[in-house]
């Protein structure tokens, strides 16, 4: 490695350390904000008041504590599996077998993507709900008296876990891609079937891999809020989020410091996870199989199962994409939803995108919203590829790089929000209310996904290819820029597009930190279902879909682009 | 307060800077008490004057936005075309929690706040300066705030949410007492979270029977498998209720099932007596920029005109001379020959964190 070789008696190397330093900046205030609310009283007026440790005794006291604690582990467990299994399973078919009509599963990822959170699940809701109509079928089939029950954990599972299953499919498959095929295609050669050649070589030399979008999933669900507010409250099952978030607004004036000894908590659990990962892969030299050798994986010719191969992702698609978008357009021609029924279709009219055609917040944000997801891409992506093939060369104090950029991980949005709206109203630059402000802190909470993502992807490239460069004499800028980042430039181009999805539809966190001018179209969403006006709710988000879809076609089409010319 | 530490001297340099463009905002020299606190003759012509030297104003609010903010914005800037006015919307508890952040970081960038619970709270923390406007003259004496430090702007009453296609209108409950009835175990929503969700329903219970009673018929409740909702705001819940999700909700905004209803929607509203009732206040802030143009807006908020807008977006107007929407006056205590039980800012705000130990106690 060149910074290594370069400098084999320092400790830390100066890149390391510069980025650190960009990292502290970024992150420090908030979470020292963290800490100082956890450990103080907060006066009526949000100052922080005597020290007291009474926060962290009461949520060990908490009465509810062990069972939303119970209920948090199941919830992420079911929900990591959902999504890694399915994901997982569609990104295999995708990128290793000869299935027709595969690379349209990248295109129905990406529209999913782009439907807000909030959407997504208010349309899993109308679907399953008691109304719905898959309890319609069920009573029809079976009789009135059965019918599944949405508000349970099961049905909090099975929703996130589904709306992660396109985040999981983009991840694994670039994974895949940048893995060499020809270990999959020497065990079949020696007489292993498919399914053992999968599960002998591809799952074990995708491990780290998996391991770390594992753990990235699992810590998203113990901070995910929508799914437990919206279905979990609505049948009494408390997880942790939902008990900190009715401890906060117990009494009306915000009390944040149960939810700030929540997070440290969390963030102690989660670093213990994340020094157990960094063990197993130790030796992650033994995963590297982009070599110098030409490393374009092969496809598995399924004969005859290439159809079942094509039936599993139209499946997939209709389940995740066309359903759940199907019900918010029906929606959205409604006065209300009270059900999918015949009645509903006589009441259908244009009402809704009249309203939103007029005057209003929506046609205002959408600009900004679009200025928000490309600056946050733009800056997590490039920054975290570097820390990210820094971390998987084991550059001295890299490790350091990696923690730092996953601790934002275990912030709940909702704190993560009120820490940065006291930052920016006291740093003297003008940036309190504005966009830019925005933009910083979702840069922030974005870090760790393109931190997992990145490493990921290093991690599965060969020093060896680094190495000659170096020894032909390439000063370390151009080896990581003509090197590193062509060999990762597929799935730094879908990580930016994931981060991009991402932070233009999150809400929590720039609830406080918009000003008069500077609202993004997460918050109006928001508000729209805050007011009930889920039904223009319905065709705002159509629209937005409807554009998001126009996006990803674009980089879809740059993508392909890409890969043709690597 | 993480910065101050790290930068006091740059803070105060910038503390220092905006102070000088809120002190040179104020035209006469006069302190904003003075201005805000005016009873005079002068008053009008000497806002007016003020207000056209400092150009703009920044409103905080949690009424919606394409209904009743931006039409009233739109009508002010007509009014006083001098004026430049910008409002943020949030939630009651993020409007405080913005103005607690500014007045610590001495950067008030609002001027003028309102929503239901805003009131108490920012009055409360110390973030508000009183103020006075001839207008509270034409509001019914109940709705005075004889202190001066916030007025009501729009009146909310609450009442039950029933679907219509799961609950025949003869079944519904018209009492407190009906809810006991074992047919409605495991069926009445209500919505937790928020000061005015379950401690609001609670706190008009005590007010009404008494603690003992109260409680006892609290208890009985607890029997009924209450469905605590904590997804959203009341309006969520109504829409789950005409969704079909739940057949009852309780402690609603009885105008938001008629509204819907209008439209063909499976619902209704029943009120019950006493029915609670809560008011929105608007407060000015402490260390306003703008004070004499917060006073305008503040008297135009009151206005007859504010108010046909606020009615218009489907309020209570707090004027007795502003009519509400005709399809919303059923639920208006006094028409529908019910007895009415106003929850003034400061008694929801003595009761509410005692009712919230009752419903931990007893509902989670």
């Amino acid at each position: 490695m060149s910074l290594a070789v370069a400098l084999p008696h320092t400790r830390v190397s100066p890149l390391v350390l510069a980025l650190a330093a960009v990292l502290v900046v970024l992150i420090a205030p908030p979470a020292i904000f963290l800490l100082d609310v956890s450990l103080h009283e907060t006066r009526p007026d949000g100052s922080f008041g005597a020290f007291t440790l009474r926060f962290y005794r009461e949520l060990a006291a908490e009465r509810l504590f062990l069972a939303s604690a119970r209920n948090t582990v199941l919830y992420a467990l079911g929900s990591s599996i959902i999504a890694i299994v399915i994901g997982t399973a569609q990104a295999l078919i995708v990128e290793r077998t000869d299935t027709p009509g595969r690379n349209l599963a990248f295109f129905a990822a990406i529209i999913s993507l782009g439907v807000p959170h909030i959407l997504y699940v208010v349309a899993w809701l109308l679907l399953l709900g008691r109304a719905g109509p898959v309890n319609d079928v069920i009573h029809f089939l079976v009789g009135p008296a059965t019918a599944i029950d949405v508000y349970s954990i099961g049905g909090m599972a099975l929703i996130e876990g589904i709306g992660f299953v396109p985040l999981t499919f983009l991840l694994m498959s670039a994974v895949l891609r940048s893995m060499d095929a020809s270990f999959e295609e020497a065990a079949i050669m020696a007489g292993a079937s498919p399914l053992r050649a999968f599960s002998a070589v591809t799952l074990r030399m995708g491990a780290p891999a998996l391991c770390a979008l594992a753990l990235l999933f699992f810590a998203r669900a113990f901070e995910s809020f929508e799914v437990p507010a919206l279905v979990g409250l609505a049948g009494n099952i408390n997880v942790l989020t939902t008990t900190i978030f009715q401890a906060v607004h117990r009494t009306g004036m915000p009390s944040y410091g149960e939810a700030g000894a929540y997070s440290v908590s969390l963030v102690i659990v989660i670093a213990l996870l994340l020094f157990w990962q960094s063990r197993l892969t130790r030796h992650a030299h033994r995963y590297q199989s982009i070599t110098g050798k030409g490393f374009r994986p092969r496809i598995l010719d399924l004969g005859p199962w290439r159809y079942v191969g094509t039936a599993i992702l139209v499946a997939l698609f209709l389940i995740v994409t066309v359903v759940p978008v199907a019900i918010l357009i029906f929606t959205s021609f409604q006065p209300f939803y009270d059900g999918l029924s015949i009645e509903a279709f006589g009441r259908a009219s244009l009402d809704n995108y009249r309203v939103l055609l007029g005057p209003g917040s929506f046609r205002d944000s959408i600009v900004n919203t679009i200025i928000l997801g490309a600056a946050t891409a733009s800056f997590v992506v490039p920054f975290t590829a570097l820390c990210g093939w820094l971390v998987a060369r084991r550059v001295p104090g890299a490790a350091l790089l990696d923690h730092l950029a996953t601790l934002p991980l275990v912030f709940p949005a909702l704190i993560l929000g009120v820490a940065f709206l006291d930052v920016f109203v006291n740093v003297p630059l003008p940036l309190y209310g504005t966009l830019v402000s925005v933009i910083i802190a979702s840069s922030v909470r974005y870090l760790p996904y393109g931190m997992r993502y990145a490493y990921a992807g290093a991690l599965q490239i060969h020093p060896d290819l680094e190495g000659a460069a170096t020894i032909v004499g390439a000063p370390f800028a151009t080896v990581f820029r003509r090197v590193v980042v062509p060999l990762l430039a597929a799935p730094l181009i879908s990580t930016w597009l994931v981060v991009f999805l991402l932070s233009v539809q999150v809400v929590a966190l720039p609830l406080l930190l918009v000003g008069p001018g500077s609202e993004v179209m997460a918050v109006t969403l928001f508000e729209l279902w805050q007011n009930g006006q889920v039904t223009e709710l319905a065709s705002m988000g159509a629209v937005w879909i409807a554009l998001m879809t126009a996006v990803s076609t674009a980089f879809h089409l740059i993508t392909r682009h890409k890969q043709i010319a690597a | 307060m993480i910065l101050a530490c790290g930068c006091a001297r740059t803070v105060r340099f910038a503390v220092t800077a905006a102070l000088g463009t809120a002190l040179a905002g104020f035209a006469s020299g006069a302190s904003a008490q003075d201005i805000l606190l005016d009873h005079g003759s002068g008053r009008e012509q000497a806002t007016l004057d003020g207000a056209r030297k400092e150009g703009q104003i920044v409103l905080y609010s949690a009424a919606i936005v394409n209904q009743a903010l931006r039409p009233l914005s739109d009508a002010f800037m007509k009014k006083y075309p001098f004026l430049k006015m910008t409002f943020w919307r949030g939630d009651t508890e993020e409007i405080i929690a913005k103005l607690g952040a500014e007045q610590r970081a001495n950067n008030i960038v609002a001027d003028v706040a309102e929503g239901t619970g805003v009131g108490d709270l920012a009055v409360g923390a110390g973030l508000t300066e009183p103020f006075f406007t001839p207008q509270v003259e034409a509001l019914p004496e109940r709705y005075r705030d004889p202190s001066d430090r916030w007025s009501y702007t729009r009146i909310s009453y609450f009442c039950i949410a029933y679907n219509t296609k799961l609950v025949a209108p003869a079944d519904a409950p018209k009492s407190y007492d009906d809810l006991l009835d074992p047919r409605w175990q495991g069926k009445l929503a209500w919505r937790v979270g928020t000061a005015s969700g379950t401690p609001l329903f609670i706190t008009a219970l005590r007010l009404s029977r008494g603690e003992d009673k109260a409680l006892a018929y609290l208890h009985k409740l607890a029997q009924q498998k209450m469905i605590n909702f904590g997804s959203g705001s009341a309006r969520t819940l109504v829409d789950r209720v005409i969704a079909g999700e739940f057949p009852i909700a309780l402690n609603i905004f009885a105008h938001h099932p008629l509204i819907s209803k209008a439209k063909g929607a499976p619902v209704n509203s029943q009120l019950l007596a006493p029915v609670p009732s809560t008011a929105g206040t608007l407060v000015i802030v402490k260390g306003v920029r703008h004070p004499n143009a917060a006073l305008l807006l503040a008297d135009f908020i009151l206005s007859k005109e504010g108010q046909q807008i606020l009615a218009d977006a489907e309020y209570f107007p707090v004027r007795s001379d502003v009519a509400p929407q005709p399809a919303l006056a059923s639920v208006i205590p006094e028409r529908a020959g019910m007895p009415e039980l106003f929850l003034s800012p400061d008694l929801l705000n003595r009761n509410t964190a005692r009712s919230e130990k009752i419903f931990e106690e007893l509902f989670q």
